[in-house]
Parts: structure tokens; C-alpha cells; sequence
């Protein structure tokens, strides 16, 4: 019996370090002048994705993938909006993965990041919980809330995470208190693209600071909904203020769709919204009326 | 540095510190702020207690198994880290520290990390009730948040404790860290 629990085990383990050293290939390591090293994922032929957040600024990098090799890095775009950042490299090989992980609470995952030594080192925990689409303070949709149990460095962040299959669940980013999130798999394929051809991914933006608060019971009828966002700062020739969008209105609707929280007004600013007029209904002085603003480009940090 | 504030450093144990950087005016600007703190300036061959360094010349420097200070190194494996601007009084602290075993870091800014949009809020505060934290954030007592708003000060007071409530906060510090900080959000 006892002999059997222990091959189980052995067994367990020795799967587990297979699936490590298949995806370990995937492993970047990043080095930029002056600073620590930072992890990445290899994610297709000459494109490495790193976490934004914590990616020092500048132009160049050097990185050595756990693949082999050390090439010269380009920084290609970055996005705070989802925390990717991209750089792109010159001939490096090919990655193989087997496709996006669908995540499931309680089930195994890997976290890789660079070791220094050209090499990767790995954590293991599991997915604490996974939830529905959800924002970005900085206004980016992430396509699936993945939370992660496990541990993670500073500069650990922005390597590959993988189920138990070996499949990507994504790249690891490290969230409020040090909880370690996935920016998941469909979320950097998504923001790819506008990165690689542009640099940036482009997001709607009104030039308003606001906070939710419950709509005065009188005008609750007519604007039809308890709570709205009151403005408490307009930024000078921003959208809002050009369309006359003062401190102390209470917006409760854009375009037509109510706007009882931040999440709402970030699912109507996307990037399609950017050059459109839409209309803004507020409650101002105890009445409810409405201005029509130009979406702008949230401008870049 | 004034007559008394030298003498008072004197006092205190002196420090051989070898000076290396990436170029020479560099040394010799080190050298001078060393001299300032109320240490000795030794060149990197002699014998010293601790080494100061530009963030060029660090791994030179790391050789030696000396603690070492780098000035202008945002991060790195030195026991001192100094910003670029540091005076001769925070030099002189950071190299009896590191003299005596111990790390020195300048505070480093919060990393609050990737965070989603505010959950919304239960239970949602009033437009008044906004305007009176958004004023108390602002510093302002009951009497000057009254006149901002053109209300009584009873009533400022009435409103004050109505968020206490709402938020279960027990003083106004707490009220705006509650209410309003990570609540607003830009568009």
C-alpha cells in the first residue's frame, strides 16, 4: 500500500516536471540598461509579451530565451489598459503551445518566470477563482477575471502560466496586494495587433473624473435609474468640457445606456467609441438634460 | 554645513570611504560630498570601511566585499542605495549604516498593482454627501466646509455623520480613504 501511495507521487511529480519542461521554452528573459531582469513569454515567432506594469521605460532590451538564444529587443507597444507590453525580436524561433487553457477553479497551474541563469524557474498553485469579464482601472477589458494561488516576485511578472494539459491559461500580473492574477490568453491575442502595427491600443476617453452616488429621489423617475456618476473633476479641453460638462453633474446615461457605475462607462468607451459623438444625459441644478460630447483618445500615461 | 554641525560629525566615528565612478569629475564630486558627510575620502586601492559609487562603476566596485553605497541606482545588489540629489547629511547616515551591517533604501513609490475598477459601492452616497468628503479630503473643518457649500454648519454635521455610517468609519481620515479615494475614477 504504502509502496503504491509512493509511486503515485513519484508518478504525480515526474508528470508535472514534464509539463514544465515543455512549456518552459516559452520562457523570456528580459534586460533593460539599469535595471533588474524581467520575465516574458515567448508568445509567437519574434514577439515576447511582458507585464506592462512593471516593464521599465525605454526603447531597447536584451532577451535571452530559456529556448536559447539572445537577441536585441524592440519595444513595440504597450498597454497599461491590459497590462501587456510587447517587444518584438529578430528571428527568434517558433513557440510551441497547445492552445488557450478554458481555467477552472481548484485546478493545477504553473508559473514560469525567468531564472537569471538563462534558465526558468517555476511555481506551482493552483486557480483560486475565476470570474466574468471585468475593467481595468487604467480602462481595459480583460476577458476573464483568473485569480491565481500561488506566489509571485516582482519580477516574475509577465511570464506564462499553464494548466495542467500544458495549455496557456496566460501571463501572470500581479494585482492588488500582491494577489496574482492571469491576463488571459484571448486577451493578449486581442491586443496584439494594435500593438505590433501601432503601439498603443487605442480607448475612448471623456476627460472626467467621477464617482458613483445615488440619484436625489426626486428626478429617480424621470431619469429612470437610483444611481448615476457624479463628476468631481473635468479635465480642461477634454471632451466633457468641451461639451460643457461641469463639475457636480450627475451623468446617468450615454447614448441611451445607463450608467450606474464605472465598469458601465468603461463598457460604452471602448476602442469603437473613439471620434464619435455621443450623447451625455445628466442631472444638473435638480433637472435632467442632455449635451452631446466627442469621444476622445484616452492619452497615454 | 555650519561650524557646529561639523564639530558634532567630527565627533562621531570617521569613516575611510574609496570613492570609485564611471569618469573622473564624477570622482571627484563623490569624493567632495564623502568629505562633506564628515568622512575621509580614500582612493579605491587603500584599505577603507565602505565603498560610494556612481551606478556605472557598481560591479567594479562589488568585487571588493566592502558595503557599498551607489548613488543614482534606481535598484541593484548594493546594501546602500542612494537617489542622485542626496545630501551629505543622508550620505552620512547611509554610510554608518551600511558600515554597520544594515541596508538603506529610499522609500520606493507605492506599486498598488494591477487593479480593476471600483466595485460599486454599497451603499452609494449622496451628491451632498460626495461634496461634503470631496471638502473634508480638501483638509476643511465643519465651519469652512459649510461656507463651501453654502450650508449650516449643523447641517455639515448631520451629513458627517451619515457617511461615519454608511461607511463604518470612525474618524474623517478613515471617511475619505473609504469613500472617495479608490472610488473615483477618469474617463
Amino acid at each position: 500500500m504504502a509502496e503504491n501511495i509512493e509511486d503515485r507521487l513519484t508518478e504525480f511529480s515526474a508528470a508535472l516536471s514534464q509539463r514544465v519542461a515543455a512549456a518552459r521554452p516559452l520562457v523570456a528573459a528580459i534586460r533593460m540598461r539599469g535595471h533588474s531582469l524581467r520575465s516574458g513569454t515567448l508568445w509567437r515567432k519574434d514577439v515576447v509579451v511582458a507585464s506592462e506594469q512593471t516593464l521599465p521605460r525605454g526603447e531597447e532590451a536584451e532577451v535571452a530565451l530559456a529556448a536559447g538564444g539572445t537577441f536585441t529587443a524592440r519595444l513595440a507597444g504597450r498597454d497599461p489598459g491590459t497590462n501587456i507590453a510587447i517587444l518584438r525580436l529578430d528571428n527568434s524561433p517558433q513557440p510551441v503551445w497547445s492552445g488557450a487553457a478554458a481555467p477552472q477553479p481548484g485546478a493545477l497551474a504553473l508559473a514560469f518566470a525567468a531564472d537569471g541563469l538563462g534558465g526558468a524557474a517555476v511555481r506551482l498553485g493552483a486557480v483560486h477563482s475565476v470570474g466574468p469579464a471585468w475593467h481595468s482601472r487604467a480602462g481595459g477589458r480583460i476577458d476573464q477575471r483568473i485569480v491565481l494561488d500561488l506566489r509571485l516576485g516582482r519580477g516574475e511578472e509577465g511570464g506564462p502560466v499553464v494548466d495542467a494539459a500544458g495549455k496557456l491559461l496566460g501571463i501572470s500580473t500581479l494585482g492588488p496586494r500582491r494577489r496574482v492574477l492571469a491576463i488571459p490568453t484571448a486577451t493578449v491575442e486581442r491586443v496584439l495587433e494594435p500593438l505590433l502595427t501601432k503601439g498603443r491600443v487605442a480607448r475612448g476617453w471623456l476627460g472626467a473624473a467621477v464617482q458613483p452616488v445615488l440619484v436625489p429621489e426626486a428626478l429617480r423617475d424621470e431619469a429612470g435609474q437610483a444611481q448615476g456618476l457624479m463628476v468631481l473633476g473635468v479635465t480642461r479641453d477634454g471632451p466633457a468640457a468641451q461639451a460643457g460638462v461641469l463639475m457636480g453633474d450627475i451623468l446617468v446615461a450615454l447614448d441611451g445606456a445607463a450608467v450606474a457605475g464605472a465598469s458601465q462607462l468603461a463598457g460604452l468607451l471602448g476602442p469603437e467609441a473613439v471620434g464619435k459623438p455621443v450623447e451625455l444625459r445628466l442631472i444638473r441644478a435638480g433637472a435632467v438634460q442632455s449635451l452631446t460630447a466627442t469621444v476622445g483618445e484616452r492619452p497615454s500615461r | 554645513m555650519s561650524a557646529v554641525a561639523a564639530a558634532a560629525l567630527s565627533l562621531r566615528l570617521r569613516l575611510r570611504v574609496a570613492v570609485t565612478a564611471g569618469d573622473p569629475a564624477t570622482a571627484r564630486r563623490l569624493a567632495h560630498l564623502v568629505a562633506q558627510s564628515g568622512h575621509q575620502p580614500v582612493d579605491p586601492t587603500e584599505p577603507a570601511d565602505a565603498i560610494l559609487t556612481d551606478s556605472t562603476d557598481g560591479a567594479a566596485a562589488a568585487a571588493s566585499g566592502l558595503p557599498i553605497v551607489a548613488l543614482g541606482a534606481g535598484e541593484g545588489d548594493f546594501a546602500g542605495l542612494l537617489p542622485d540629489d542626496a545630501g551629505p547629511a543622508q550620505l552620512d547616515a547611509a554610510l554608518r549604516a551600511v558600515a554597520a551591517g544594515l541596508t538603506v533604501r529610499p522609500p520606493s513609490p507605492p506599486q498598488p498593482g494591477f487593479a480593476p475598477l471600483p466595485e460599486e459601492p454599497s451603499p452609494a452616497l449622496t451628491p451632498r454627501e460626495i461634496e461634503v468628503l470631496t471638502a473634508l479630503a480638501d483638509g476643511l473643518g465643519n465651519k469652512a466646509v459649510a461656507r463651501r457649500l453654502g450650508i449650516s454648519p449643523h447641517t455639515v454635521k448631520f451629513h458627517i455623520e451619515s457617511l461615519f455610517r454608511k461607511l463604518g468609519a470612525g474618524c474623517r481620515a478613515e471617511a475619505v480613504a473609504k469613500g472617495l479615494r479608490h472610488q473615483i475614477v477618469e474617463f
